[in-house]
């Protein structure tokens, strides 16, 4: 073990005609890379069986009538047809577009700013920080779970104890995830309070921002909010940038919340028919696997396009101190 | 050290990995027996939803089969309802289907006409499946296309389950078989002023009620794989409980929401938030068992005879069975069998054997499943002609109208305009 570690060190090629007069060099580069991917080897296999393979297969299927039930045989080739219909014969797609827009684009910069704002509370030295740590990163461990989802829908049910909550004030509650004027907001909810993953990520940011900043603007006289707007957000923009396009496309991902808030429905009245759930309908109720899979291509390329717009802005917001160094 | 001697490493990387691709051939290789043994034995695969007490009632029933016909053993899969049909989606994709599997008028139609299901009416004709003791109409209920895609092992039929205790309690006249549906609705008024209850539970979301309602029109559904309706029929329906809702005799729109789960547990007659629910007659005994007060059952209001026998599930076997007689046997066995009708009770139905029917009559102890078979019967008596099975695109249609009736309910459209919407989009679905 201890020779292959050193291996890369001691034959990195000394630049020039010298190296390439010696023999065995090339031989021995092609084994280094065999090696490498040997090492690689089970979680290659995975991806390749598990990830590649269905994916293309689901590229494949985007163009057909797939309807799983049928023999193979009966499965015909439509061309662009599952795209065309998509976009201009089935409005409950674009309910589903606008569903998670308003989701994804509302509930990911509500998370980030608690998961910063409980970040710089924790930040400060206190007795039992580690503690609460733990409990505000606790929701986002049970993340995409079910009992999570079930858990909410009770407390915003009508006899839920956020109605019981706002008893306190006199005011009469509804059954909020019942209501399609606000099921889509308690999802929201669900998906902000679940900021423990960013929030540890900004938590070891704040550590990095160095303290002769703060205490320099300090005897300068800057504001808690200069040092905030001047120092920690600038600081810290590449770990904003970072949970921003993972938050994104998690938001923009959201399934589990809804699928069980909906029993499977995108209801009330498809107030919370979000994109993946729409597909799952598609494909699992209605048996239309290809335009299942159309969907979800068309999905693939809307969020890789959204991520490439995020990357793009970054360079005018974010700032990397090796580049200003 | 290890520079001079690349082969040997070499060498063993590579018969690692060969081992690695080597291991799932190895796996696919271990699970390509057939079930079809060299002695005879023959080993059925068989598939339902359900929940543990089933498990019980099913096991026994495909025990005792095995206990008369030793060469043939069962391989069983339950699971609930939720997940069930993805899961059979996925094997029947991957031509691995289970021999017999459970399926609901929801999917029949998905599955027969896309050549899943084998034709059992080759084995009604020889007798090999018995169906001459059967309510009536529960076979025609089964055949999609002509063909026999599923043998109904229950039978249910439009239940309107209410709260018989807290309508004594409060002196109201209880509801009754026959009543008109405004009768009903001007019941409901006055039966939640008197009660503070919710007087019935908003169908309009209900595919059952407004299928019922429309053949009381001379309508249907569905004839064959057309609609068998127009946008007037629905725009009244749903105009029908606007009425009812301004009237004050239904909940509020997110109390109703609730109402449309199909979950025994969730009717608003157990939860007391509404006086009645509309389900299925055989579901009595299941909600009673949610619930203190005593409850009871009735037809839907309208014309009763326009109710029909409908399947409330059904055994199909997959056409690549390599079974297919051993399976139609199994099936003529657990519909038909004295000794499994006893095992099995009502659990999927009242038994569509009605000979069946009577001896688990006698035999039960449960006031609510004697009260069920009761009206069951009662109205069974008189049923007319049964629909053809719901076609494809069925379960789009059912969510498409609780949306529509969802928007009316809520107010965001009127009955006029849900109906506009709810027509184009079960036009849609059927076409597709």
């Amino acid at each position: 073990m201890a020779t292959t570690t050193a291996r890369p060190s001691s034959t990195r090629p000394p630049a020039g005609p010298a190296a390439a007069q010696r023999r065995g060099r090339p031989a021995k580069h092609r084994t280094d890379g065999i090696a490498g991917y040997l090492f690689l080897s089970p979680w290659l296999l995975g991806l390749l069986t598990i990830t590649a393979v269905p994916m293309l297969m689901s590229l494949y299927l985007s163009f057909t009538n797939y309807d799983v039930l049928s023999d193979w045989e009966s499965m015909e080739w439509v061309g662009l047809d599952n795209y065309r219909t998509m976009f201009t014969e089935d409005p409950s797609f674009w309910h589903a577009v606008q569903t998670t827009l308003m989701f994804a684009l509302v509930a990911t910069p509500l998370k980030l700013a608690a998961a910063l704002g409980v970040a710089m509370l924790l930040n400060r030295p206190f007795s039992g920080a580690g503690l609460f740590r733990g409990l505000f990163y606790l929701p986002s461990l049970l993340g995409g779970s079910v009992a999570l989802a079930i858990v909410w829908v009770n407390m915003f049910n009508r006899d839920g104890a956020f109605n019981s909550f706002l008893g306190w004030f006199g005011i009469e509650g509804k059954a909020w995830v019942n209501d399609p004027d606000f099921a889509l907001g308690t999802l929201i909810l669900l998906a902000v309070w679940q900021f423990g993953a960013p929030m540890v990520i900004f938590l070891a940011g704040l550590k990095q921002v160095p303290v002769e900043l703060y205490e320099a603007a300090s005897v300068d006289g800057a504001s808690p909010w200069r040092k905030f707007f001047n120092i920690t957000l600038p600081m810290l923009s590449p770990v904003i940038f970072f949970n921003l396009v993972l938050e994104t496309i998690n938001g923009f991902q959201g399934f589990t919340s809804a699928f069980v808030l909906s029993n499977g429905t995108g209801g009330p009245v498809d107030s919370t028919l979000m994109y993946t759930l729409h597909l799952y309908i598609k494909g699992w109720n209605e048996y239309q696997m290809g335009y299942a899979s159309a969907m979800a291509w068309v999905f693939l390329l809307f969020i890789g396009l959204v991520t490439a717009v995020v990357f793009r802005t970054g360079r005018f917001w974010v700032h990397y101190s090796d580049g200003e160094d | 050290m290890t520079a001079y001697h690349p082969l040997p490493r070499r060498r063993v990387l590579s018969g690692v990995v060969a081992a690695m691709l080597a291991l799932p051939l190895a796996l696919g290789a271990c699970s390509s027996d057939d079930g079809a043994a060299d002695d005879g034995k023959i080993e059925l695969s068989f598939f339902w939803w359900g929940g543990e007490a089933r498990a019980q009632l099913t096991e026994q029933a495909l025990a005792l089969y095995t206990q008369k016909h030793p060469e043939v053993t069962f391989k069983k899969t339950w699971q609930a309802n939720q997940g069930y049909f993805d899961k059979l989606a996925t094997l029947t994709a991957g031509n691995d289907a289970p021999d017999i599997f459970q399926i609901d008028d929801n999917y029949l139609a998905e599955y027969a006409t896309r050549n899943v299901t084998a034709d059992l009416a080759e084995y009604t004709k020889s007798g090999k499946i018995d169906t001459s003791k059967f309510q009536k109409g529960l076979v025609e209920y089964g055949t999609v296309d002509g063909k026999l895609a599923g043998l109904a092992p229950g039978e249910n039929t439009q239940g309107l389950v209410y709260n018989k205790a807290k309508l004594d309690a409060a002196g109201v006249a209880l509801p009754t078989t026959g009543q008109t549906w405004e009768e009903h609705i001007a019941w409901a008024k006055d039966a939640a002023a008197k009660t503070k209850v919710a007087g019935t539970m908003d169908p309009s979301a209900d595919y059952k009620a407004f299928w019922l309602w429309l053949r009381q029109q001379g309508k249907e559904l569905y004839n064959g794989s057309e609609l068998g309706f127009t946008q007037a029929d629905v725009q009244a329906w749903f105009e029908l409980w606007k009425g009812a809702r301004d009237g004050q005799s239904t909940p509020t729109p997110d109390v109703i929401h609730e109402g449309n789960a199909t979950d025994v547990t969730k009717q608003l007659v157990v939860t007391n938030k509404a006086l009645t629910s509309w389900v299925w007659a055989n579901q009595l005994p299941e909600l009673q068992k949610n619930t203190k007060d005593d409850l009871a059952v009735i037809a839907y209001p309208g014309d009763a005879t326009k109710q029909w026998a409908r399947a409330s599930m059904y055994f199909s076997v997959y056409r690549g069975s390599k079974h297919k007689d051993v399976a139609a046997d199994v099936l003529n066995f657990l519909v038909n069998d004295p000794e499994a009708g006893k095992i099995l009770g009502t659990d999927r139905g009242l038994p569509s054997n009605l000979d069946i029917r009577s001896q688990v009559a006698a035999s039960t102890d449960n006031a609510a499943m004697k009260e069920t078979i009761q009206v069951m019967d009662e109205l069974g008596k008189n049923f007319g002609p049964a629909p053809t099975v719901p076609p494809k695109g069925h379960s789009t249609v059912r969510s498409e109208l609780i949306k529509a009736a969802e928007e009316a309910q809520y107010g965001r459209a009127t009955p006029a305009q849900a109906a506009e919407q709810f027509f184009a989009a079960s036009q849609a679905a059927i076409k597709r």
